[in-house]
């Protein structure tokens, strides 16, 4: 109850005209993201951000969360009337949305995906609603020992199952350490890992790892396969709209599993690509159906929208209540919380009532207002595809440029920001995953603070972490999730495996 | 031509000396217990040995197991004529400013691939510097580098 009393009061804060204001404008950058090739949401946020220091920041959060349910909309757009993801999670969406809109339906397809994007949206906010400020609670007692026990079971979950190499999502792990390590230590004072460059005292910023690594390193993905941009009809029909989103009731079972699967994946950090992929595949498995998917099934729309969608929303629970975003977009916005002064984690929920429950508030809100204007603007976003990509590249190259250059000044994270982009490309070639890498820059340094506070408690013993019950349990569960990988290879070489290819 | 296995090594090989260069780097800083905790060096060293290990797992693994083509010449045309423009447009940034090489890399863009529009390329090209100094400029006072040019002339 006392929740729902402080979400009336974050509605309260949300709508405001101002708010209203900038969560539209928010959609409508984040749809334009989405839609471009090589611009995606941690992108369009990383370059929103320092026009954001200005303002208040529960106005600024929300200006850059609905920048994010836009450029998750937009993502879906591409994918579903042009078979091209206009962001990495959508690109489960391709399989069974372009069919469907090829075989002439394209308004049920992006009705479909709208309307269970939508449903996982709300999922999300519902279960942040009701247990963010719990968990925020509990982690008040949290010490330092614990905080690393966390971190710890938050990294661990990515090797576990995020789906990539394991080894490489550890590399691309550590190398984020590493990137977060550079500059003044923040304990001793001392300078580390600068390599001679006395410029490199400021430290990597994340945001020129971001340009580099999904703008410059996208793009590069994306020019290597030649567009050919066939057109199908982006008019959309409103009757049909209103049809497919009164029938979707028949996927509840879908929708509800696709949402859990995403909620699941976006507390822990697996991130919205995993989970729509990993619910694509399952809705595939159990569907008496199953045959049909591929040529444009409904629930192979609904499956990988509503879990990309849940695992978007649900990303900023661990966010706010922790201090550990779930997806590289939520680790962009976390830094910009730390940036504006604020400490995420959970003394927001005692301190920083109005800006916490004013961005739930807007939550809600912001995905409504994301399905409308998506709805009213796909015809012209979908114009905005038959640019050509000559034409998008180098802008989007300058925009890369011009936003690395703006973080602190400096030509030197020019050069950092092309360098991203190489190592960028040559690791979403070769399936290294790219979150971890920016997660652990906005992250690392808190994590390395809380392993050597808690050395400092414990004198040097590593004892600490097994010393109490709750840490014991954090770090075998973290211990476990790692030995993951392993464990399903084993038990998928005893069993005759039914592999469920999309 | 680029096998996969040259990729999978160039990038392990790339990681890896990022990790070796990290772990030379955190030994100035001093590893391990000190009165005052742990030292400053210890968790870039752990981090660097994590990821030289990782590389060289990866490369061996990446080794045995690589597609045989991941590059064909066709992927390879169209990579180089994204990035080295890209590449140019960067690295003129010191001598001519970003406004000059951003109008010039537009501009070029467009003449290369619409050939005989010379017009609407120095349309975008002058539309994209302006829009570059209204937007950063202007509304978010944020100054761009104007390069040795803009020093000359005085701007």
């Amino acid at each position: 109850m006392e929740n729902l009393e402080a979400l009336m009061h974050g509605f309260g804060i949300a709508l405001s005209g101002n708010h209203i204001f900038l969560m539209v404008i928010g959609v409508l950058l984040g749809i334009l993201v989405g839609v471009l090739p090589g611009l995606g949401a941690p992108n369009g946020v990383s370059l929103l951000l320092p026009l954001t220091f200005g303002m208040q920041p529960v106005s600024a959060i929300i200006l850059l969360s609905s920048m994010y349910w836009g450029a998750l909309f937009g993502g879906s757009v591409t994918s579903i009337l042009f078979n091209i993801p206009g962001e990495p999670s959508s690109v489960a969406t391709t399989f069974d949305g372009y069919p469907m809109a090829r075989d002439g339906r394209p308004t049920t397809a992006l009705a479909t995906a709208f309307g269970s994007a939508a449903f996982g949206a709300l999922a999300g906010v519902v279960l942040i609603t009701l247990a963010a400020s719990w968990v925020a609670q509990v982690a008040l007692a949290f010490g330092p020992p614990e905080y690393f026990a966390v971190y710890f079971l938050a990294f661990a979950s990515f090797i576990g199952m995020g789906g990539s190499p394991p080894i490489k999502t550890l590399v691309s792990l550590a190398i984020g350490f590493a990137l977060a390590a550079v500059g003044i230590d923040t304990v001793s004072g001392s300078v580390r890992l600068t390599m001679g460059i006395d410029e490199m005292v400021k430290g990597v910023s994340f945001v020129v790892a971001v340009m580099g690594l999904f703008g410059i390193g996208e793009l590069m993905i994306a020019v290597e396969e030649e567009f050919h941009v066939k057109a199908i009809s982006s008019k959309v029909e409103w009757r049909e709209v209103f049809r497919t989103l009164v029938g979707l009731p028949k996927h509840g079972w879908a929708l509800l599993r696709s949402a859990a699967i995403g909620c699941w994946m976006g507390i822990t950090p697996g991130g919205p690509t995993a989970a729509s992929f990993m619910s694509y595949g399952i809705a595939k498995r159990l569907s008496p159906r199953h045959a049909n998917f591929g040529k444009g099934e409904p629930e192979g729309i609904v499956a990988p929208e509503a879990a990309d969608h849940a695992a978007g929303t649900s990303a900023l629970l661990p966010m706010l209540s922790l201090g550990i975003p779930g997806s590289a977009t939520a680790a962009v916005m976390m830094g910009g919380l730390m940036i504006w002064g604020l400490n995420p984690g959970p003394m927001l929920f005692v301190e920083q009532k109005d800006f916490v429950w004013g961005l739930i508030a807007s939550m809600y809100l912001g995905n409504v207002v994301a399905v409308v204007l998506v709805l009213l603007t796909v015809p012209i976003f979908a114009a905005l595809m038959r640019v050509p990509f000559f034409i998008i590249a180098p802008v989007i190259v300058i925009i890369c440029t011009v936003g690395a250059y703006s973080v602190s000044n400096s030509y030197l994270d020019v050069m950092l920001m092309m360098g991203f982009g190489v190592l960028g490309y040559l690791f979403k070639k070769l399936h290294y995953p790219l979150a971890p890498l920016v997660l652990a820059i906005v992250i690392g340094d808190k994590a390395e603070d809380a392993f050597r506070q808690s050395m400092l408690m414990s004198k040097g013993s590593l004892g600490i972490f097994f010393a109490k019950p709750l840490v014991t349990t954090l770090i075998l569960l973290g211990a476990a999730l790692l030995l993951m990988p392993t464990i399903w290879r084993t038990i998928g070489r005893m069993m005759p495996r039914s592999e469920v290819k999309p | 031509m680029v096998s996969g296995r040259s990729l999978e090594a160039a990038t392990a090989l790339i990681t890896g000396a990022f990790g070796a260069a990290v772990i030379v780097s955190s030994l100035d800083n001093g590893i391990g217990w000190s009165a005052a905790g742990v030292e400053s060096g210890t968790f870039p060293l752990i981090v660097g040995v994590v990821i030289l290990a990782g590389s060289l797992f990866n490369l061996v693994q990446g080794w045995l197991h690589a597609r045989a083509v991941i590059l064909g010449p066709s992927e390879l045309r169209r990579l180089a004529i994204l990035f080295v423009p890209a590449a140019v447009f960067v690295g003129v940034i010191p001598l001519i400013g970003m406004y000059v090489a951003a109008a010039l890399y537009i501009f070029g863009a467009i003449a290369w691939n619409k050939r005989g529009s010379l017009l609407l390329a120095a349309a975008a090209a002058i539309g994209t510097a302006l829009a570059l100094y209204l937007m950063f400029e202007k509304t978010f006072q944020i100054s761009l580098p104007r390069g040795a040019l803009g020093t000359w002339l005085g701007f």
